[in-house]
């Protein structure tokens, strides 16, 4: 469902992204972790197409997203770690808005739209405008209309800033259902205890370059001294925690 | 933070800069070249002297007149925009939060603030006003004393409508707020109103109509000597400065520079009073504000606009909300055409009909020129924005299934219908007022038809190829590299569409054309120049922006 070949991005003579090479199956649940820095991010925005990558090529849902990026567009939703959404739209207008770019019938968006807006529990506020809202009802509005077009990708930046536990719970339960329905998530975070409930498989960058592909038993197994996720994530990415404290 | 922006420079496009400096270069030189063939013209009122006992010829004072409606205008101008400006910079900007837990005094941060209020607002008028200051003292061969002079008050001259605006900006944070919605929709409409009665009574262009054109300057420039303003201050040491009589030019430096010290002192006690209640009450509002999207005007809109395919109507659609649900934006274009509207109703046709062919030209020119300089304030102001106000929301339309060339051309229409609604209603009235011609009434609705289109098309595609993606607020997108050039480009163009209209009709007036047949050829000719040029001013940008949209990267 998403594959990456030799995906390289360069920002001048600094090596963002190194070489990417990556296979995510449907349904699968694959999160990426990293330090900030490590090039989670930039790999996330060529995913999208927010980048043009140096070389290589990303392929979502059979599509390239430098080719063929309209097509590619359609089969991916995209969650932000800061959802900047338009703050003089009320939150029902936002998602028919969304829903109109995706070009979906109005009688389509009316009942998916509620339905999801109830599920994400900001009902109780979609005709109040979207400056009025929380970061966390901002977050929870960004994911409500993701899920609008029904995308069969879903990629996700750091979605847990601000949802308090109850929702956090409500986010990483639904996501996981939805990926035994078929849905790809690929997920780039730093709070590991969620990784380690959720990830099917787990990717560590660093420096721009993957150093570990696979399930957590997977990636314990292949260490020498094994431990938590947490410990070998530190172990991996030690040199960056050094730099910073000298 | 200065020298980081200048720092930024360095890293963009040679190309992008290059472009920028020399395009802003040869306008600055167009503008100079203007200004001293205007001046050179009015010198050449040398016959009427004003007597043995004056020094100055008529010519010379009808300069010094100009130059002190310019100042007045000007100084007028920068009070609007501080107003604008102080209100984004001292209570909406995102940095203010950080900066009132600071431990400094309120009037520590506003003097902070103000200073970077002056700054913001003073550089866009400093170049358009160089080239106007220099071309008065080449053409009246002043010394240098007199640039180093105008150089010495542009400061404190800058500073007094900065402070007036920032106090206007704070009284206003205190007052509009606690105002109930019909009562600040009925101040706004007695303040247009008695702003459009005082220009009918003082400005109104048939005085121009007058046999005496030297008279007609004299009266309209008459408001422009109160010894109580600021512009006079400014003008007259200025001018002192350039006739070598520095006694006087030191008596109004030291007057504006105390009135501006005054004015600073004034400002910082008054935010002292004002401020933190006026920010402390705007953050603490009731933050529940329903928008029923079924019900209302914006409904109807959207029912309205069913013709449009998606996802060109829910962009429009939203376009439209946001500009509306923002008043600092439609109140600004409330003001522009309510003036405008406002004048060309108070126009009394009949006395402009008695008038000789000459000047009810000039007038029909003059109002269509007037129509193009507001679009082109309206097009820099609220559609160069437009593509960097999706800025940090490029996320939702750039993973959207839709191209830019898509969003470029909504943008485009978007501009065009909106602003063609007034302004060609604006240019119609204004010709059945002035009972013009059949061929004069079609020139002119193509003029404004074409302009709006070169306009609109320079106004999008330089937003494009100049976006501003980290910055929210319309008034500082408009006031960077940008949004200047776009400004002068469309100063540059109207000028060229409604001088080769003047040029045309003048002609004629003149009896520059042996037959009717030769009219009719010279006609076409401008149309069709006028043609030419505004699709090369509505294509060229866009499809510079569109390719500038589809390199970038987010």
């Amino acid at each position: 469902m998403i594959t990456t070949e030799n995906l390289t991005k360069r920002f001048g003579t600094k090596m963002a992204v190194n070489n990417l090479n990556l296979e995510i199956p449907k349904g699968e649940f694959f999160c990426f972790l990293g330090p900030n820095g490590a090039g989670k991010t930039t790999t996330i925005k060529m995913l999208t197409g927010l980048l043009r990558p140096t070389e290589g090529r990303a392929i979502l849902g059979g599509h390239d997203i430098q080719k063929d990026p309209v097509e590619a567009k359609r089969a991916i939703g995209y969650i932000p770690d800061t959802p900047f959404l338009y703050d003089k739209l009320t939150g029902r207008e936002f998602m028919h808005f969304v829903a109109g770019i995706y070009g979906m019938p109005d009688d389509q968006v009316s009942k998916v739209g509620e339905e999801l807006m109830e599920l994400f529990e900001i009902s109780r506020v979609a005709d109040q405008l979207i400056e009025d809202y929380s970061h966390g009802m901002r977050q929870k509005l960004s994911f409500a209309s993701c899920f609008l077009h029904e995308p069969e990708i879903v990629i996700v930046d750091e979605p847990w800033v601000g949802l308090d536990p109850k929702n956090i719970r409500f986010v990483k339960d639904y996501l996981k259902q939805r990926t035994r329905e078929g849905l790809t998530v690929f997920m780039s975070t730093h709070t590991l205890s969620i990784v380690e409930e959720v990830a099917d498989r787990v990717g560590i960058i660093h420096n721009g370059k993957l150093l570990q592909v696979g399930s957590i038993d997977q990636i314990i197994a292949l260490q020498d001294n094994p431990g938590s996720l947490e410990d070998i994530f530190l172990e991996m990415t030690r040199d960056t925690l050094e730099e910073m404290v000298p | 933070m200065a020298r980081h922006t200048i720092a930024s420079v360095r890293n963009e496009s040679k190309l992008k800069v290059g472009f920028v400096s020399i395009s802003g270069f040869l306008l600055w030189l167009g503008g100079y070249y203007l200004f001293y063939r205007g001046f050179v013209w009015l010198n050449d009122f040398q016959a009427d002297t004003l007597g043995a006992g004056e020094m100055f010829t008529l010519g010379q004072i009808l300069m010094a007149r100009l130059l002190s409606l310019f100042a007045l205008a000007l100084f007028f101008m920068l009070i609007f925009s501080n107003v604008l400006i102080a209100f984004s910079t001292l209570y909406k900007a995102h940095e203010v939060r950080y900066l009132i837990q600071a431990p400094m005094s309120f009037g520590t941060l506003f003097l902070a603030r103000f200073i970077e209020c002056i700054s913001f607002s003073s550089w866009a008028s400093a170049f358009i006003g160089t080239p106007l200051i220099l071309a008065y003292g080449v053409v009246h061969g002043a010394p240098v004393a007199y640039l180093v002079a105008s150089a010495l008050y542009y400061v404190p001259f800058v500073t007094i409508p900065a402070a007036i605006g920032a106090i206007i900006a704070m009284i206003l944070v205190r007052v509009f707020p606690q105002l109930r919605m019909w009562a600040s929709v009925t101040l706004a409409i007695v303040s247009i109103l008695a702003i459009g009665w005082y220009a009918q009574q003082r400005i109104t262009a048939e005085r121009l109509g007058e046999d005496n054109v030297v008279i007609a300057l004299f009266e309209a420039t008459n408001q422009t000597q109160s010894p109580y303003l600021p512009s006079y201050w400014a003008t007259a040491g200025v001018l002192s400065a350039g006739t070598g009589n520095y006694g006087d030019a030191a008596f109004y430096w030291f007057l504006l520079m105390a009135n501006a010290g005054f004015a600073t002192v004034v400002a910082i006690f008054a935010s002292q009073l004002l401020y933190y209640p006026g920010y402390s009450y705007l953050v603490g509002q009731d933050r529940t504000r329903i928008r029923n999207m079924m019900r209302g005007p914006f409904a109807w809109a959207t029912r309205a606009l069913r013709f449009l395919r998606n996802p060109q109507r829910v962009i429009t659609i939203k376009d439209m909300k946001l500009f509306w649900r923002d008043p600092a934006q439609w109140s600004q274009f409330v003001i522009f055409f309510g003036l405008m509207t406002l004048y060309i109703a108070f126009i009394r046709p009949g006395e402009i009909q008695r008038s000789s062919d000459f000047w009810r030209t000039w007038i029909i020119c003059m109002n269509i020129g007037a129509c193009s300089l507001i679009l082109a304030t309206l097009t820099t102001r609220f559609v160069f924005p437009l593509i960097s106000l999706e800025g940090r929301r490029f996320w939702i339309l750039g993973l959207a299934p839709l191209t830019f060339r898509q969003l470029i051309w909504q943008k485009f229409w978007l501009s065009v219908i909106t602003t063609s609604f007034f302004t060609v209603g604006l240019v119609i009235l204004s010709c059945i007022r002035l009972g013009v011609e059949p061929e004069v009434f079609a020139l002119s609705l193509f003029s404004i038809v074409a302009t709006n289109f070169g306009l609109s098309g320079l106004a999008v595609g330089l937003g494009a190829i100049y976006p501003n993606f980290q910055e929210d607020n319309p008034a500082r997108i408009v006031s960077g590299l940008g949004g200047t050039l776009n400004f002068l480009l469309s100063v540059a163009y109207l000028t060229i569409i409604v001088g080769a209209q003047a040029m045309l009709l003048q002609s004629r007036v003149l009896n520059a054309y042996a037959n009717d047949a030769q009219f009719q050829l010279a006609f076409a000719a401008t149309i069709a120049f006028m043609l030419a040029l505004s699709l090369l001013a509505w294509l060229a940008p866009l499809w510079l922006g569109l390719r500038n949209l589809n390199r970038m990267e987010f």
